[in-house]
């Protein structure tokens, strides 16, 4: 209760600093009042770090604007995320943020919160709905910009293994990144292809990356575009004693990810990341777009960041919040902005 | 003539299958035959192998334990919590993990033969309560050395060489840096668990109550304590594999567990086939393990996708089964 109070008063100032320092600031309606304003985050998946930083976004720009938050977790249950859309209509919400999902089941519950009024944005799921903006990493670029950073590396002819389970949407997509740039260098050859989401998906994958390493010893460099893949294939670089001999570049980036491509002699090269973190906030403000009656696009992009063990080493990184820090293009993107919208304190 | 075939492949079958697959994939793999190869497949399968061994001890006694994957991931967890955390250094954590798996078994068996709850039922619910727990002192993320606590500070333990050395140390045998860790302690708990089972009283008790457990009662055999005892035992074991898991990952990774799971369940069944026992039994289990062990590594090398990998995994689970159940019952049946 205390801490509600707390809360109240601390947005209150701000609120009331914002107004101070901007004059012409004021959010337009509804948000110039947004404790009447409720927003719901239906999610599909919710276990993992990068999920929970995704969550940890969405709860400080909802803060930073003041409004009331429902979060509806469905864990990886379709028909029920389907429910959840439809309660958080009945809850009468005013913006619904869809995370994740199936299209076949996520699109008809969407058209029905847009029919009964509802502001709806969607983050890594198509709805097929013209009416509700998609918000995306690009999982393309992610894929692009690590691999562009192979071949600066290590020249446009190398032996390599890749990593990939078909089937998920974010790695279909940055297959389509592999598979554009061996076409347009043939002297990439990909001796081996591994993946597993076996849980844990490391250790799974570090068994096939061991073997993989074994029947094809001239493999140089390894394209895993997923973090989890990327440990597992140092791990196996480390049993083998290849991490000199070889480099591993991944996609996405967690605390952990980055004391592992600091360790000395890491074969982990580089990765291409956009802060999940930032996603988050992104997806609140392209609804905060909406509400307010402005149009943040039908397709919101979260562009990614590449990051070299040499940055890391050179800027004595230890974590996401120095990595932040470091790399202002890391802790905030400038999409779906406005003049009046709060941002969450840094 | 016909009986003494049937009884030779079922004696023998599994292994001959073994020994078959072995010479395939050398011919076929380049780089499989080798004693690096062979002792990266005993690490593979090492940890599940530990699994195994603890899910083949609570079978005997005609019980079942579906919380040996949660009680893994959550020594793994506990060991990186007690480390970088709380900054323990590398013995607290291990025996820390290791009375956790205790008491989880503990509880486990006194839930089962105290309570009455059905085996599958009170492990499978802590199952989901251990998934849920290990999460709860860090609000779903990742443990890693580094990260930002939620009072604002960073966590600045690390994993301790000591404890890394549990999981990547490497001994000399033949040619240097060969023989890994776990693969030393997989083959120790083997041996044990072998000897225990097959050469102790106890263990003669353990085989008797999972045949009838009335019957071994009634000879006075405590069989609560038993049944507790092997529910412990698993618990152990799996955390035993939770901390070789840990180690080598160098990070309290979140995961359910389900996988470690289902590979060692099937790795214990598929021992019941192995040498034409037909019941539970520490040197099938182990043989069961390095069977999917070589399998999924050939495969691998041979470039084959995850998919197929689960659909041979499944197959020789059911050709398993029916070597166990069918055949043996028919050796059984032309023997009387």
């Amino acid at each position: 209760m205390l801490r509600r109070h707390f809360m109240a008063l601390a947005s209150a100032a701000s609120l009331a600093l914002g107004a101070g320092a901007a004059t012409a600031q004021q959010a337009p309606a509804p948000l110039d009042n947004p404790g009447d304003v409720t927003i719901a985050l239906v999610r599909y998946l919710s276990t993992g770090d990068f999920f929970q930083a995704y969550l940890s976004g969405v709860e400080t720009q909802a803060e930073a604007l003041g409004v009331n938050l429902r979060v509806l977790d469905s864990r990886q249950d379709a028909a029920l995320q389907a429910d959840m859309v439809d309660q958080a209509i009945a809850l009468g919400v005013d913006g619904i943020i869809i995370q994740h999902g199936l299209t076949e089941s996520m699109r008809d519950a969407a058209q029905r919160a847009v029919e009964a009024g509802i502001k709806v944005v969607a983050f890594d799921v198509n709805v097929e709905n013209d009416a509700i903006p998609q918000i995306e990493q690009s999982d393309y670029l992610l894929g692009k910009l690590a691999l562009e950073q192979a071949i600066e590396d290590n020249g446009d002819s190398f032996t390599a293994g890749y990593v990939y389970v078909p089937g998920i949407a974010p790695l279909d997509r940055r297959h389509v990144a592999w598979e554009e740039i061996k076409e347009a260098n043939p002297g990439i050859e990909e001796a081996a292809r591994i993946g597993t989401l076996d849980n844990p998906i490391a250790n799974a994958n570090a068994n096939q990356a061991r073997a993989a390493l074994q029947a094809n010893p001239g493999i140089s460099v390894f394209f895993a575009p997923y973090n989890e893949f990327a440990k597992g294939v140092k791990i196996a670089a480390d049993e083998l004693g290849l991490s000199g001999q070889m480099s591993i570049y991944s996609a996405d980036i967690s605390t952990a990810d980055i004391a592992l491509m600091r360790e000395p002699g890491s074969a982990w090269k580089a990765t291409v990341a956009t802060n999940p973190a930032v996603v988050g906030e992104v997806s609140v403000r392209a609804l905060a777009l909406m509400l307010a009656g402005e149009d943040p696009g039908a397709s919101v992009i979260v562009p990614p960041t590449l990051i070299t063990q040499t940055f890391l080493n050179d800027e004595n990184i230890r974590n996401m919040e120095d990595l932040g820090a470091k790399m202002p293009q890391f802790q905030h993107a400038d999409v779906a902005m406005a003049d009046w919208m709060p941002l969450p304190p840094r | 003539m016909n009986d003494r075939l049937l009884d030779f492949a079922i004696r023998y079958g599994f292994l001959i299958l073994l020994a078959g697959m072995v010479v395939y994939f050398s011919l076929a793999a380049p780089g499989f035959f080798g004693p690096l190869s062979a002792a990266f497949v005993l690490q593979s399968v090492a940890i599940t192998g530990i699994l195994a061994l603890g899910v083949t001890c609570t079978l005997v006694v005609g019980g079942f334990d579906l919380s040996i994957g949660a009680v893994a991931t959550s020594a793994l967890m506990l060991s990186a919590y007690s480390m970088v955390i709380l900054e323990h250094p590398t013995l607290v954590a291990v025996l820390l993990c290791l009375a956790m798996g205790a008491f989880v078994g503990l509880v486990n068996g006194l839930l089962i033969v105290k309570f009455r709850v059905p085996d599958l039922l009170a492990t499978l619910g802590m199952m989901f309560l251990l998934i849920g727990l290990q999460r709860i002192p860090t609000q779903g993320n990742s443990i890693a050395t580094g990260m930002m606590l939620s009072d604002g500070r960073v966590a600045e333990g690390t994993f301790s060489a000591a404890f890394l050395w549990l999981g990547r140390h490497r001994f000399d045998l033949v040619i240097d840096r060969l023989l890994p860790m776990p693969v030393v302690i997989f083959v120790s708990i083997a041996v044990l668990v072998w000897l225990f089972l097959g050469f102790t009283r106890h263990g003669r008790l353990m085989y008797a109550i999972g045949s009838n457990a009335r019957a071994a009662a009634l000879v006075g055999t405590p069989v609560n304590r038993y049944k507790i005892a092997a529910y412990m035992i698993s618990g152990v074991t799996a955390s035993i594999g939770g901390i070789l898991l840990a180690a080598r990952l160098g990070r309290g990774d979140i995961a359910s567990g389900n996988n470690l799971l289902l590979d060692s369940v099937a790795a214990a069944l598929i021992g019941f086939a192995v040498l034409g026992a037909a019941r539970p039994n520490a040197f099938g289990t182990a043989i069961g393990a390095l069977f999917v062990g070589i399998l999924l590594q050939g495969m691998t090398m041979m470039n084959a996708p995850y998919y197929t990998q689960d659909f041979v995994k499944g197959a020789v689970l059911v050709a398993a089964l029916v070597f166990t159940f069918y055949l043996s019952s028919r050796r059984s049946g032309a023997g009387h």
